[in-house]
Parts: structure tokens; C-alpha cells; sequence
């Protein structure tokens, strides 16, 4: 197991990609305290806005790092089949499981290390416009750090595990994107409709829905017209979306063992 | 020793390789034939389980899915490019060095023995097909393996290449290595190969060596030149002998051995200029062996005339 996760690791460091993805993520998120800090550095800070500070914006607009890390990891499979080096790592590294296991872990611990040094920047960031980022140690801004943090990774494996089922990158980038911004906004929007509000129970089992709750600090804001959801809590919520990644990533996978490279 | 036992793969109601059994000696340069779609690929992938299909390979008795660090007992070489653009050429070895245990050091010998070292650092975007085949066969010797599965190695190089090519590969199987390669220029086959596989339609047509090969699939003829031609023809026919004029009125003997035919001049007294055997080449018993089991046949071109399309012209 240790020869696929050197192998996935020098795999993606040597990807110009990897840096511009992990760059762009890290100064797209970065983009949002320091736009807070020059618009409303005067204005006391409360749970909400540090969250959105240090999460860059993830819990309220577009979760740019997410979005960024879920490309790498559709590179990460999705790449194999587009330029054809899924042959030359296979008479590496023949072992399909381990290899798929190889590039989970590595994605994981790749997208953690990546959100943490985001956090990090964004609260000296905070840091410089507020002099402090009161809470971030306390409930409830640590808990959707943590949040945060599970969301990013789960939202990767995600983008891994569609590349990999698609066997190429631009049908999972377009089911990335489409799904949470498109499909799921437009389901939400439906049960704004009074006729339509039965659906209102599916809500909370959109999974890139439901995965928004692990990063909030405060309910989710639909709007007047919108009926009440019955989001699960934080960490159930974020099991809807990780059962999501989970099917995803294992129907992926069992293809994957089965069809030919 | 690579053991290939009831190899078999169909796609729907296409048969692609049927039940083929073979072994590929260490020692000699195996060449690998058969027409375009005879399942030369289909059979490599099948062999290192890229495939997946009936049958069992092994290589010196493991299968290749079951050996750990698999590059250091099998170099392979598959298809032509399959590098990512922006990823240069030594990190690309690295890459696969890294599942390996193989060391920097040797990466960057492998790459200066098939003469990238100048290169190595540049995106393999920029590279010719020739220069790509060259980082394929940098990359099936990475681990110094014992065994070598090339398809196509020669694709895309010039005469100076090929010839380094066959060199290499003929002095890497005189180590004892075992060499198994696929190619379609028959000529280059005929001067490196030692033993044959050829397919056709998925299915064996011959194993065994190259000499036996083209004696099996082709006939010997004795070449004669006489100012009594068509007086010596006559008397071979008479003797049995299948005989047809050339285009310069030499006489095309076959199934006469030549010592027959020099003795049956002598005892007709007829003058000879010239008694020479021809044997036939690797390429003809190719055609020969594998006519049959041609699964694209090109048309005859049409003719403009023969649609009207000269009066445009």
C-alpha cells in the first residue's frame, strides 16, 4: 500500500494542475475576508461572520475550494483515461484496489491539509483587518470548521469518484457543477411553489444540500416562501452527503475492477 | 518464461482471441504477428490482466496482477504516448519509478541508454512519435526486468532507430531475458526474431521458429537461366517439376530440390548460365499464413474513368 500512496503522491505533485487548482482554491477563498476586511473592518464580528470569514464564503455563496479540490480529484481518475496513463500506471501498479485506495487517501488527506492551510490564511487574514476572530476555538464557529473541513474532502471524493465512473474529466466536471448549482437550487426552488410543497421532505437529502449544513453555525436562510426543510443535524447531514460520495465512489470502483483499462 | 495458457476474450458475439496457448523462451527475441485486428493488442492486455478474459498468463509462474513491484519483472510497452502533456519526461518515470522502489539514479540512466537525456526535462507534448516510442521502451526498462512485453516498439522510429532498436533488443535477450514483441515490419522481424507467434482472427496459426515458419508457409523454388530454356523446361515438367517463366525468361522451379535439377541438365545436356535457390521471405510466409485470417481486405481503387469522374478533370 505504501508503494501506491508514493505513487499517487508523486502523481500529483508533478501535475502543473495540482498547484494552480490548490493556488487558485486558496486565493479564491482567501478573496472573501479580505473583501469583508476592507468593506466592514469596522463592524463587530459574531459567529456568523467569522465562520464565513475563515470557511471563505463556502457557507453562504460557492464553496471555492471545494469546487477547486473536486476538479483535482476528477484529475485524478479522469486524467488516467484522457491522456491514456491509466495503462502505464496499471503495469505499475496492478493491484486496481489498492490503487483506488491510494488515491482516496491521498485526495483526503491532500484536500484536509489544503482546507486547513486556507483556514489558517483566511484568520490571519481576519487577523489583520479585526485584530482576532473571536470564537474560532468555540462552538459553534469549531464544529463547522470541522464541518468545513468534511465538506471539502467529502465534495473531492465526489469529483474523484465521478471521473473515475465516467472515465474522463469532462462529464464529471459537468455533473459537478450542474448537480449542486443547477439541479439541486432548481429542486429547492420548486418547493417554493405551493403546489409542489410535498416536496419539501426531499430537501434535506439533496446531498450537496444537506452537506451545506456541516459548515454552518447558524439554520440555513431560503427565503420567506420556503418551507421548513427538517434538516437532520450537522453531522448527520453530512452522512447523507458521505453516503452520496460513498455510492458514488462505489459504484465507481466496482466498474472500475471490472471493466477493461 | 511467460506461460500463456487458453487465452480468450470475445466483445459480444466477436470472438477477439480464442483460446490461444503459447511460451516465450528466455534467450531469443519472440516476435509477435498477424494482421491489423488479429488480436496482437487484445492478447498483450489480456497477458497483464489490463483485460479481462478467460485464461491464465504467468510470467516465471506468477501472475502478473499477483507480483508486487511488478516493473522490476516485467517491462511493458503498450501503446505509443500514453503520457500526460505537461508531465516531463523523467517525472513521468519517476512516477512509475515510485510504486516501484526504482531509484532516481536509474531513471535518469534509462532515459540517457535510449537517448532522452537531452530531453528529459521537456513535456513529452513536444515530443515526435519516434521520441515517445523511446520513453515507452525507457519505461519498460525501468526496473531491469527479466521479461519484456513491447507492442509495436519500432512505431514511429527512423532506420537509425530501428536498427538501435533491433541491436538493443537483440543483445537484451542474449542476457537471457525474455523478449516478446509485436511489429509490422517483417523484414525487421525476420532479422530479430528467433521464434514466431503468429495469430490470425484471434486464433494460433503457428508458434515455433522463424525458419520453420517460412518453410512451413512457403515453397523453396531454384532459380535457372539457359540459352535451352524451353527445351529444359519441357524435361522438368517431364520430371514432375512445377516450373514458370520469370520476367527476364529465367525458369521458376519448384518442388525440385536444386541437385535434381543440376543433375537433370547434366544428364540432358543442356547448357546452364545460371542455377541458383531462392528462398522465400518472412513477409511472404506471412501473406502466405495469414491471407485467410485478413480481417480488413482494402478494395482495388476505382478507377476515375469507370465513374465518369475524368470528364471533371
Amino acid at each position: 500500500m505504501l508503494d501506491a500512496l508514493r505513487f499517487e503522491w508523486t502523481r500529483l505533485r508533478t501535475l502543473r494542475s495540482t498547484y494552480w487548482m490548490v493556488g487558485s482554491g486558496l486565493v479564491a477563498s482567501a478573496a472573501i475576508p479580505l473583501t469583508l476586511g476592507i468593506a466592514a473592518g469596522e463592524e463587530p464580528l459574531n459567529a456568523d461572520s467569522v465562520n464565513l470569514g475563515l470557511n471563505g464564503g463556502a457557507s453562504f455563496v460557492i464553496p471555492f475550494l471545494a469546487v477547486f479540490m473536486a476538479v483535482i480529484g476528477i484529475f485524478a481518475t479522469g486524467h488516467e483515461y484522457r491522456h491514456g496513463t491509466i495503462q502505464p500506471t496499471l503495469t505499475a501498479l496492478p493491484q486496481r484496489s489498492r490503487l483506488i485506495l491510494a488515491k482516496i487517501l491521498t485526495m483526503t488527506a491532500l484536500t484536509a491539509a489544503v482546507t486547513l492551510v486556507s483556514i489558517a490564511i483566511n484568520a490571519t487574514l481576519m487577523l489583520a483587518f479585526w485584530g482576532g476572530a473571536p470564537g474560532l476555538f468555540d462552538d459553534p464557529v469549531r464544529s463547522a470548521l470541522l464541518g468545513y473541513v468534511a465538506y471539502n474532502v467529502i465534495y473531492t471524493l465526489v469529483g474523484l469518484g465521478l471521473g473515475l465512473l465516467f472515465r474522463g474529466v469532462p462529464s464529471a466536471l459537468v455533473v459537478i457543477f450542474l448537480m449542486p448549482l443547477i439541479i439541486e437550487t432548481l429542486f429547492v426552488g420548486l418547493t417554493m411553489v405551493p403546489a409542489l410543497d410535498w416536496l419539501a421532505p426531499v430537501v434535506r437529502f439533496l446531498p450537496f444540500t444537506a452537506g451545506s449544513e456541516l459548515m454552518l453555525t447558524s439554520a440555513a436562510e431560503f427565503g420567506p416562501a420556503a418551507p421548513d426543510y427538517g434538516f437532520f443535524d450537522r453531522w448527520a447531514s453530512g452522512g447523507v452527503f458521505a453516503v452520496f460520495a460513498a455510492l458514488i465512489i462505489g459504484v465507481a470502483w466496482t466498474q472500475f475492477n471490472r471493466r477493461d483499462a | 518464461m511467460i506461460a500463456v495458457k487458453g487465452l480468450h476474450k470475445h466483445y459480444k458475439k466477436t470472438v477477439a482471441v480464442n483460446d490461444l496457448s503459447f511460451e516465450v523462451r528466455p534467450g531469443v527475441v519472440t516476435g509477435f504477428l498477424g494482421p491489423n485486428g488479429s488480436g496482437k493488442s487484445t492478447t498483450m492486455r489480456l497477458m497483464l490482466g489490463l483485460d479481462h478474459g478467460e485464461g491464465e498468463t504467468t510470467f516465471d509462474g506468477e501472475r502478473f496482477t499477483d507480483i508486487r513491484r511488478p516493473m522490476n519483472k516485467v517491462g511493458t510497452l503498450l501503446e505509443a504516448k500514453p503520457f500526460h502533456p505537461t508531465r516531463s519526461a523523467r517525472n513521468h518515470l519517476k512516477m512509475l519509478a515510485a510504486a516501484n522502489g526504482i531509484t532516481d539514479a536509474r531513471i535518469d540512466e534509462v532515459l540517457e541508454t535510449v537517448g532522452l537525456g537531452a530531453v528529459k526535462r521537456k513535456q513529452p507534448k513536444s515530443y515526435s512519435l519516434g521520441m515517445a516510442q523511446r520513453l515507452g521502451l525507457a519505461q519498460a526498462l525501468l526496473g531491469d526486468p527479466p521479461v519484456l512485453l513491447l507492442d509495436e516498439p519500432t512505431n514511429g522510429l527512423d532506420p537509425h532507430g530501428i536498427h538501435w532498436m533491433r541491436d538493443l533488443l537483440k543483445k537484451l535477450a542474449a542476457e537471457g531475458r525474455t523478449v516478446f514483441v509485436s511489429s509490422h515490419l517483417l523484414s525487421e522481424m525476420q532479422l530479430m526474431a528467433d521464434e514466431l507467434v503468429v495469430i490470425g482472427r484471434g486464433q494460433m496459426i503457428f508458434n515455433g521458429d522463424v525458419d520453420d515458419f517460412v518453410r512451413e508457409f512457403t515453397q523453396s523454388t531454384v532459380i535457372v537461366r539457359s540459352p535451352a530454356a524451353d527445351a529444359f523446361l519441357s524435361a522438368l515438367e517431364a520430371e514432375g517439376a512445377t516450373v514458370a517463366k520469370g520476367d527476364d525468361g529465367e525458369l521458376v522451379v519448384s518442388n525440385m530440390a536444386i541437385g535434381a535439377v543440376g543433375h537433370l541438365a547434366f544428364t540432358e545436356g543442356i547448357e546452364l548460365a545460371e542455377l541458383s535457390s531462392r528462398s522465400a521471405s518472412l513477409e511472404e510466409a506471412f501473406m502466405s499464413a495469414t491471407g485467410a485470417a485478413e480481417q480488413f481486405v482494402a478494395r482495388e481503387p476505382v478507377l476515375a474513368t469507370t465513374t465518369g469522374g475524368a470528364q471533371h478533370a
